[in-house]
């Protein structure tokens, strides 16, 4: 790449203003969506104001639209100095943001169906500061783009390079992720603002709201057949999300970095340092583990929340993980064998749990009274009790702990489980707890406070946990010989 | 247990780590901040309108039961400041905390990113500071030593960045 031609001042692409103006369109219309459509609001103002000053006060809000447009167009500059990134913005108030190359934890680029057409791209980088120091540049040329990144991250290969993939999603992975992952909630959560709607075209379009007229007279048929229609829609729901979200999913090694493309419409192309890399988790939703199937997410410091914006690898089958782990860290092989935490554990989940049951009782007592006869009351006690015993046993069970190779693997869960992994020189700080009951039993929690949030190890032995401790300082520091400074008193 | 043994750990455990009780005025400070806490609870019982309600022939009774929890959170609160303590060892930052749910915390300074004192009203009545140590990528402070006074905390300050310092030079050799 020119190394003169990113020292000059950059601008954004003017398509990206088009860009920006319809996602903001469409950002706004999906937030006000209710308070536009819901309870006939829409209608009620236009009732109220008229149909041409709904039109003026539309076509002056889109002039307004359009100069804040431009005027953050003609503000927004980037260029390269030596290894830093120097991006100036801002509306009203000049910003001017500074990242130097060995700072970079992660380089993404984005490019949207409405986008493709320009040849424009979204370019986000993650500095070590976290994602909520994310710095976009949000409409760019292509070749602008992959100028960047290889100043940025010198290793990422350009999009027409062709590398083979050592791990592409398979259909097979891609429909069981999308049936096992979360991305049922996030399709429900999209589509929820038009219930409002839908629940007002039903109200005006169909010939009868009695619900009897609707439903079929036999109540196991009416079960059965609301059961399937609800558990098909968000199968599908979720199945759609994933295939919008991880189509064509394909991971490159890249020496020192992972490379992932992905998405139906809106391509994605993710960059991971793996010197940058914090913790490796192994997710398997209850649903994942029935069907064989699980994902990865890759932590790094400051990690996002939102999932698309995370560096995960979806629709690992077959066992998969045990091969792409050592791609992330040489050298790191899955567990053979898995501790598991002392039995006590299980005997404190039980009282909690049990405790709750017995409060769950006595205030569904205290509210429904002589509602429920007295076997009514035994049946549900007794249910709750079994639900207790088997959730304090499924806790247990799917704890558990491994060491091996300078990495420490973690694992917890109830119906699914999550596998933490983290060499020991990436914990941040450790905590070593007892409580009365753990004392007694010589037993003691280890909280291991990571890149991405806290890691507990529950009831294991007091021992073992100080150890642990200590060879995470140990992995941290080249020496802890102990020294009491002299001169600070309290 | 497949334990790497490292030899570095045979020399550093983290138990045997000699600790340093924190400024003995950390205790009535701490006591009198739980004592204005339930004080208020108490106050509040005490002058809270109940009308006609059966709970009004209970309200002594509460009130005399929300101020023997606080009395006995008072004494908690005294106990476990008394046995609080830390040390600073050569790359590493450890505090004990922690009365019925004992704590030993162990911060590894190579993860150590900046550090700040801060002291509310009531600390500075009793001459006393805290020092919040924070680590990358950690929306809060991880370590927070409560009870220092300002020379102590100067100092530890001090040498907490001259680590700092040493690590960076590490680094970028």
């Amino acid at each position: 790449m020119n190394r003169e031609w990113l020292g000059e001042w950059q601008r954004l692409s003017p398509w990206a203003m088009l860009s920006l103006l319809l996602m903001q369109a469409a950002e706004q219309g999906r937030q006000h969506l209710p308070l536009l459509l819901g309870a006939g609001a829409g209608l009620t103002l236009l009732d109220a104001v008229g149909w041409r000053e709904l039109l003026l006060a539309g076509a002056a809000g889109l002039f307004l639209a359009l100069l804040l447009a431009w005027r953050y167009y003609l503000r927004f500059r980037f260029r390269i100095e030596e290894d830093v990134l120097v991006v100036h913005q801002g509306l009203f108030e000049h910003r001017e943001f500074k990242l130097a190359a060995r700072h970079v934890q992660q380089i993404a680029i984005r490019q949207p169906l409405h986008m493709r057409p320009f040849g424009v791209v979204e370019w986000q980088v993650v500095p070590m500061a976290g994602d909520a120091a994310r710095i976009i540049l949000p409409g760019i040329r292509q070749s602008t783009a992959d100028a960047l990144s290889a100043r940025l991250a010198p290793a990422m290969p350009a999009p027409d390079t062709v590398q083979p993939p050592h791990y592409a999603v398979t259909v097979k992975g891609l429909l069981l992720h999308g049936l096992s992952s979360r991305s049922v909630i996030v399709a429900a959560a999209m589509l929820s603002p038009l219930v409002r709607p839908l629940e007002r075209w039903l109200h005006d379009a169909a010939p009868s709201l009695a619900l009897g007229d609707w439903l079929p007279n036999a109540p196991l048929l009416l079960a059965a057949l609301g059961t399937l229609a609800l558990f098909t829609l968000l199968m599908l729901l979720s199945i759609i999300a994933t295939v919008w979200r991880y189509f064509g999913f394909r991971l490159v090694d890249d020496g020192g970095r992972q490379i992932q493309t992905r998405g139906l419409l809106q391509r994605q192309r993710q960059s991971l340092t793996l010197e940058r890399l914090q913790v490796v988790e192994w997710v398997e939703t209850g649903l994942g583990r029935l069907l064989g199937c699980g994902y990865l997410i890759c932590h790094q410091f400051g990690g996002a929340v939102d999932e698309d914006r995370r560096f995960v690898v979806p629709g690992i089958i077959d066992g998969k993980q045990r091969e792409l782990l050592p791609a992330f860290w040489p050298g790191v092989t899955w567990p053979a064998e898995w501790l598991a935490v002392s039995r006590y554990y299980q005997r404190v989940l039980l009282l909690r749990g049990g405790l709750l049951a017995v409060l769950l009782l006595a205030g569904g007592g205290a509210l429904l009274g002589d509602a429920l006869t007295a076997w009514q009351w035994l049946l549900l006690g007794g249910v709750l009790m079994a639900l207790v015993v088997l959730g304090a046993h499924r806790r247990w069970r799917c704890q558990g702990w491994a060491h091996s190779g300078g990495y420490l693997w973690v694992r917890h869960g109830l119906l699914g489980r999550r596998t933490h992994v983290f060499a020991l020189h990436k914990g941040i700080s450790v905590d070593v707890r007892q409580s009365w009951l753990q004392r007694r039993r010589g037993l003691a929690t280890l909280h291991l406070h990571l890149a991405h949030g806290r890691v507990a190890l529950p009831f294991i032995e007091h021992a073992t946990a100080l150890l642990l401790a200590d060879e995470l300082l140990a992995a941290c520091g080249p020496s802890s010989v102990v020294e009491i400074p002299g001169q600070v008193t309290p | 247990m497949s334990q790497d043994a490292s030899p570095t750990v045979e020399q550093s455990r983290l138990a045997e780590t000699p600790l340093q009780p924190f400024s003995p005025r950390l205790a009535p400070c701490l006591a009198l901040h739980k004592a204005v806490s339930w004080l208020l609870v108490v106050l509040a019982l005490t002058w809270m309108p109940l009308g006609e309600s059966e709970l009004l022939a209970w309200r002594v009774w509460l009130v005399a039961g929300a101020a023997g929890l606080g009395a006995l959170g008072v004494a908690l609160a005294w106990c476990e400041a008394r046995r609080r303590a830390y040390a600073l060892r050569e790359h590493a930052l450890v505090q004990r905390r922690g009365l019925l749910v004992q704590r030993l915390q162990a911060l590894p300074l190579a993860r150590l990113q900046h550090i700040e004192t801060r002291s509310n009203p009531l600390e500075r009545c009793f001459g006393l500071v805290r020092l919040a140590c924070f680590t990358a990528g950690g929306r809060s402070a991880d370590v927070v030593l409560e009870g220092l006074s300002p020379a102590s905390a100067d100092a530890l300050k001090q040498q907490l960045l001259a680590r700092l310092h040493a690590n960076a030079e590490e680094t970028s050799a």
